[in-house]
C-alpha cells in the first residue's frame, strides 16, 4: 500500500511516498513561487520517477500546509500541526516537543507519549520569527541560503540583533556590516534571533526532551547550533525532518486508508 | 541677547531644522536625508536652515536637539524628547490640537496634549515597521513606485483591496500576490493606506481620540494617508506643509522657553 504526503507550504512544496506506513520510498521538493498547484504536480511527478511508481499506483494522497485544499485529487487533508507532529514522532518516536520553523510561520507542539498533540503555539503574524527573515538576510548580505549556516559556524562573537522586526533588523544588520562586524558573527546573530523567538514559543507549551526540529530550517547547521545554544539542550535533527509535515500526512493517510479497507461499511470516509 | 533659536530634529530617515525669530516667525528651515554619520548630518541640517534664513551661526542664541538621534546634536544646549516637541509644535500651528498623530519613517506615536501643548499621555509603536513610513516605502517599492507617488495614486482607487498582513514583510508578499492576480495598483495602494489608518486608530484609541487631531511626521505629507485617516476617524485632521517640521519647530519653541527662564 503506497500513500503520498504533500506539504503545500508558503515557500516550498514538499512531498513523500510511503510504503505500508513504514518505508520511505521517495522525497521531493520544489519552490512554490506563487503557483503552488503547479509546483505540487511537479513534486508528485518527481516522487513517481524516483520511486518508479505511476501516479495511479498511489493508493491514497493526504495533503497538509497552507495550500492543502488546493489539490483536487487529494483523499484527505490534515492541519500543519498534526502532520508535522506526526512526522517528528515517525522519525524520533520519543519526541515530546516539536519545533517547526517554516518560511512564513513558526510553530511548536508538545506531544503525548502516544504521539498526540497536547498543546501548541504559533507565530504567523510577524516575519521576524520565520524563515522569510533568513531569506531576506541572504538577499541583502548576498550569501546564498545554503551557505549561511556553514558560514555562521565560524562565528566567535555572534552579533546579537536588538530589533524585533525583520524590516528594522535589516537596517541594523546593514549598519553592522558598515561597521565591519565579521559576516559569520552577523549570520550567527540572525540565527540566534530566530532561536530566541522559537524559544519563547517553546516555553509557552513547555520544554521537555526529546526536542525535535523539523521544517525548512532543519538543514541549516547554523540554525541548529543557535537553537541548541539557546535552549541548552540536545535537539533531534535528521535530513528527512525537512519533510516532516509531508511525511506525517502520509503516515496519517496510511492510517486512514487502513481503517477504510478493514471496515467495509466505511466507504466514503 | 538676540532671540534667534533653532530646533534640530534627527529622525530615523530625515533631519529637520527650524530657525525661529524673535516673534516666533520661521526664518529658515531645512530637510535632509540622514546617513551613517549622524553628527555630521545634524551639523548640515543646521547649516542649511541658517543659509535659508540668511543668518550665521553666532546669531543663533539657543539650539535644541530632538528626535531619534537627539544625543548626536552635540552643538545644542538642550535635548528634548520628540514627543514633547511634536506636542509643542502641533499646539503652535493648531492651538486647538488635543491629539497629535506622528507617523515617521520608523515609528508611530499618538500623543494626547492639553491646551498649552503639554503631553498628557502617549502611546507608540517603535518595535516594528508595521504602520510606519517604512511600511509604505517597502510596499511602494514592491509596486515599482516612488514613495512620493503613492498617496495621490491611492486617491484614484475604485475599490480598495483588503490588506490583511500586519507585518511589513508579509504585506510585501501580499502586495505582490495581488499584482499577479491582476488587481489595480491604485486599489492595492488604497488598501495599504487603509490598513495603516486602522493600525494608527488603535494606537490613538489607547490614549483617547479627542478632536482636534493634528497629523505630523513625514507621512503627514502623503495626502492618501491624510484621506485614509480622515475616513477612518470620521473627523478632519489638521495638516500643514510644515507638519514634517513640527518636531524641529517644537524643539525651537522649547529652547525659547528655556532661554526666557520658563520650564522646558
Amino acid at each position: 500500500m503506497i500513500t503520498g504526503g504533500l506539504d503545500l507550504g508558503a515557500g516550498v512544496i514538499k512531498g513523500v511516498l510511503l510504503e505500508d506506513g513504514r518505508r520511505l520510498l521517495a522525497t521531493a521538493s520544489a519552490p512554490s513561487r506563487g503557483i503552488p498547484v503547479q509546483a505540487a504536480r511537479h513534486v508528485l511527478d518527481t516522487l513517481g520517477e524516483t520511486a518508479n511508481i505511476a501516479p495511479d499506483d498511489i493508493d491514497y494522497l493526504c495533503t497538509t500546509g497552507f495550500g492543502r485544499y488546493a489539490i483536487p485529487e487529494r483523499n484527505l487533508q490534515v492541519s500543519d500541526f498534526t502532520s508535522s507532529a506526526r512526522g517528528a514522532v515517525f522519525l524520533f518516536p520519543k519526541t515530546r516537543l516539536v519545533v517547526d520553523v517554516g518560511t512564513q510561520a513558526s510553530r511548536t507542539m508538545s506531544i503525548s507519549e502516544t504521539g498526540k498533540v497536547l498543546k501548541f503555539k504559533m507565530n504567523e503574524k510577524c516575519a521576524a520569527g520565520a524563515g522569510r527573515f533568513v531569506e531576506r538576510c541572504s538577499k541583502y548580505l548576498q550569501v546564498p541560503l545554503e551557505e549561511m549556516g556553514p558560514k555562521a559556524l565560524a562565528s566567535e562573537r555572534p552579533k546579537l540583533i536588538s530589533s524585533v522586526c525583520a524590516v528594522l533588523a535589516e537596517t541594523e544588520i546593514i549598519n553592522n556590516v558598515a561597521e565591519g562586524v565579521p559576516l559569520a558573527d552577523i549570520l550567527m546573530g540572525v540565527f540566534l534571533s530566530l532561536s530566541q523567538r522559537a524559544h519563547s514559543l517553546m516555553r509557552y507549551v513547555g520544554i521537555q526532551p526529546e526536542v525535535t526540529l523539523v521544517g525548512g530550517l532543519v538543514r541549516n547547521v547554523g540554525m541548529v547550533k543557535a537553537l541548541h545554544d539557546t535552549i541548552g539542550m540536545d535537539l533531534n535533527v535528521a535530513p528527512d525532518a525537512y519533510y516532516a509535515a509531508a511525511l506525517g500526512s502520509a503516515v496519517l493517510g496510511h492510517a486512514r486508508l487502513q481503517k477504510l479497507t478493514t471496515a467495509p461499511q466505511g466507504v466514503g470516509g | 541677547m538676540t532671540a534667534v533659536v533653532a530646533g534640530v530634529d534627527i529622525g530615523s530617515t530625515t533631519a529637520k531644522c527650524v530657525v525661529l525669530g524673535e516673534d516666533s516667525r520661521i526664518l529658515g528651515k531645512s530637510l535632509s536625508v540622514v546617513g551613517v554619520d549622524i553628527v555630521k548630518d545634524a551639523e548640515r541640517a543646521l547649516e542649511a536652515a541658517l543659509a535659508d534664513a540668511h543668518l550665521s551661526r553666532p546669531e543663533v542664541s539657543f539650539i535644541t536637539g530632538t528626535g531619534y538621534g537627539r544625543y548626536k546634536v552635540y552643538f545644542g544646549q538642550l535635548v528634548v524628547t520628540e514627543i514633547s516637541c511634536h506636542a509643542r509644535g502641533a499646539n503652535f500651528l493648531f492651538p486647538g490640537t488635543r491629539l497629535v498623530v506622528d507617523i515617521g519613517g520608523q515609528d508611530t506615536k499618538a500623543i494626547r496634549i492639553d491646551d498649552k501643548g503639554e503631553v498628557v499621555d502617549f502611546a507608540m509603536n517603535d518595535k516594528c515597521a508595521a504602520g510606519t513610513g517604512r511600511f509604505l516605502d517597502v510596499c511602494a517599492n514592491a509596486l515599482g513606485y516612488d514613495v512620493g507617488e503613492i498617496g495621490p495614486l491611492s486617491l484614484q482607487a475604485r475599490r480598495a483591496v483588503k490588506v490583511t498582513s500586519t507585518c511589513t514583510v508579509f504585506a510585501e508578499s501580499e502586495v505582490t500576490s495581488y499584482v499577479s492576480r491582476g488587481k489595480d495598483p491604485k486599489d492595492i495602494l488604497a488598501g495599504l493606506h487603509a490598513s495603516i489608518a486602522n493600525r494608527t486608530l488603535s494606537l490613538m484609541q489607547r490614549v483617547g481620540v479627542e478632536p482636534e487631531v493634528t497629523f505630523t511626521g513625514g507621512v503627514s505629507q502623503n495626502e492618501g494617508m491624510v484621506h485614509a485617516l480622515h475616513r477612518r476617524l470620521g473627523v478632519p485632521v489638521n495638516v500643514s506643509p510644515l507638519s514634517q517640521y513640527l518636531g524641529a519647530l517644537g524643539a525651537a519653541l522649547h529652547g525659547r522657553e528655556r532661554l526666557s527662564g520658563g520650564a522646558a
